[in-house]
């Protein structure tokens, strides 16, 4: 019906990271505070109906577990809590998870069983963390080495048991994050075999180095995507040996998702997502999601243009503010929104202008594709 | 003369456009401090390359970036010893009033005039094209100033020297 993106304005401040339910009628949004607010879906819009308070430094990052309904938020307090929906009196109760790491959290995503969830920290290390029934409480293990630095961002492999994470030590790692007593053993994946807890099933690093923004694992786990700030996508896919480096010519990514097995979507400081696609057995860029929407220069003078470019080289008209891409600022997060995890339709970016956006993947691409000449 | 201006300026705002790619990230040294790393300088792999551009020996651009700040200094050109004294005045005319300037550094970077520290803060709060035009305007506009300053000066002392020499005559 719209091929246009939605777009959801809610000018409460930039977004650091947003978190939809499994159904997708209700979301979790921070801004850029310590608080979390849940909205609810009303319409065509979304109507705030609680906020959940209890870091005390901003939150980084929020997960919701489609199936059992759990929330789970980090901060830069060293504190994760685990939210579960009280269904008497609807309200939000939170539950400290023991980190044990001393410096901020960064990032947080459930397992795709919603058995454990893994913290990715500042004090080095990836906090997995699981349910221990005997003390009724989150219990965190450390994957400490070989990381140097904070872990920026991380992804969970369909079996339950890899997991990716992405350093501002420049290198990105794929750790066993298996828990006896909770996981079974994995069926062997071209990751590895035997996979004891930390144990390092690969490290990879981009071009030319630069902090690794975002992981993300193919849908059936045979590859994986990594961001860096070097402006380069790298897939890799250790059961080929084939390691693939794309240069985009445009400022870094700072998420990036699968739509399928032959499409990637990346978005970061460019403000629009670009989409990537897998020709053969090449990846290249294929193009921006966004249709620029271009205004119509009003009163700017040939003159204008010439003397601009002379004095300030400068190359555009400098009377306008707006960007021309929906988003006005950096994109920070990428979620999939509608469409199985191996064929995602829609999904959304949440930016720091403060909008949430859904976007289409099929009809820009189809769009893309009858180009010809 | 001229003709190096604008290759000058477009390989600035391009340095800057990179460089402005700035994100929150939470002190690795100390816990819950939030500060900015290129002027900490405690953990070094998150920190970027500097980079100097310069259009002759006496006009330059310093860049230091990391992953949620950035520090820019500019050597403004100062040909004459009025010119040398006419930029310290108007750099600390401006520094005096760095907190409503926002972007600002008070004090320069050792062997520049002037400095701007923009932290991943003011890049959530302002646009980064509007930033980088900012900054470009501003280099431009510093020079145009102090030759303003200058000629001014110049022809007011003409001005006074005459009218005092011509009660002699």
């Amino acid at each position: 019906m719209s091929d246009a993106p939605i777009v959801n304005e809610f000018n409460q401040g930039p977004i650091s990271c947003h978190a939809f339910n499994g159904d997708r009628t209700e979301l979790a949004i921070c801004f850029n505070t310590n608080v979390l607010t849940i909205f609810r879906k009303s319409g065509a819009s979304w109507t705030q109906t609680s906020t959940l308070a209890e870091h005390d430094k901003p939150i980084t990052s929020v997960d919701w577990a489609p199936r059992s309904n759990r929330i789970v938020t980090c901060s830069q307090d060293r504190n994760a809590y685990v939210w579960t929906l009280d269904g008497a009196t609807s309200h939000w109760k939170p539950t400290l998870v023991l980190l044990r790491i001393n410096r901020a959290a960064t990032f947080v995503r459930w397992s795709p069983e919603e058995d454990k969830f893994a913290v990715a920290s500042g004090s080095r290390c990836i906090s997995v963390c699981y349910f221990e029934e005997d003390n009724d409480w989150w219990v965190g293990k450390h994957i400490k080495k070989p990381i140097r630095s904070t872990v920026l961002s991380l992804d969970w492999h369909p079996n339950n048991v890899l997991l990716a994470a992405g350093c501002a030590d420049m290198k990105a790692r794929v750790f066993s994050a298996f828990i006896k007593g909770i996981d079974k053993k994995p069926a062997p994946s071209p990751w590895g075999e035997k996979l004891p807890f930390n144990t390092v099933c690969g490290e990879f690093s981009n071009g030319a180095g630069g902090w690794i923004h975002s992981v993300a694992f193919s849908p059936n786990g045979e590859s994986l995507a990594f961001t860096g700030h070097d402006s380069t996508i790298t897939v890799v896919s250790p059961g080929t040996g084939d390691i693939q480096s794309i240069r985009a010519p445009f400022l870094p990514y700072l998420s990036v998702i699968y739509l399928n097995e032959s499409q990637i979507v990346a978005a970061g400081h460019d403000c629009a997502p670009h989409l990537f696609e897998l020709k053969g057995q090449q990846w290249a860029f294929s193009g921006s999601m966004d249709a620029a929407v271009k205004k119509a220069d009003v009163g700017i003078t040939a003159r204008d243009t010439f003397r601009l470019m002379d004095s300030r080289a400068q190359s555009a008209t400098s009377a306008d503010t707006k960007v021309h891409t929906h988003h006005q600022n950096t994109i920070n997060s990428i979620r999939p929104f509608s469409g199985a995890p191996g064929n995602v339709e829609q999904f959304s970016t949440s930016a720091i202008d403060g909008k949430l956006i859904i976007w289409n993947a099929h009809s820009i691409s189809r769009g893309l594709g009858n180009m010809h000449i | 003369m001229s003709n190096t201006l604008r290759p000058y300026l477009n390989a600035v705002r391009q340095t800057l456009t990179a460089a402005m790619c700035l994100e929150n990230f939470s002190s690795q040294v100390a816990e819950r401090h939030n500060k900015p790393e290129v002027e900490v300088r405690a953990s070094k792999e998150v920190l970027l390359n500097p980079v100097i551009i310069s259009r002759n020996d006496k006009e330059r651009v310093l860049i230091e970036t990391s992953v949620n700040s950035l520090r820019l200094s500019i050597a403004i050109k100062q040909a004459d010893e009025i010119e040398r004294i006419l930029a310290h005045k108007f750099t600390r005319f401006l520094t005096q009033r760095a907190e409503s300037f926002v972007i600002l550094r008070r004090k320069p970077i050792e062997g520049y005039d002037i400095s701007f520290l923009i932290t991943n803060a003011h890049t959530e709060q302002m646009y980064k094209h509007k930033l980088v035009d900012f900054i470009i305007q501003f280099m431009e506009e510093v020079d145009k100033e102090i030759s303003e300053m200058k000629l001014s000066l110049n022809s007011r002392a003409r001005i006074v020297s005459e009218s005092y020499l011509s009660q002699f005559n």
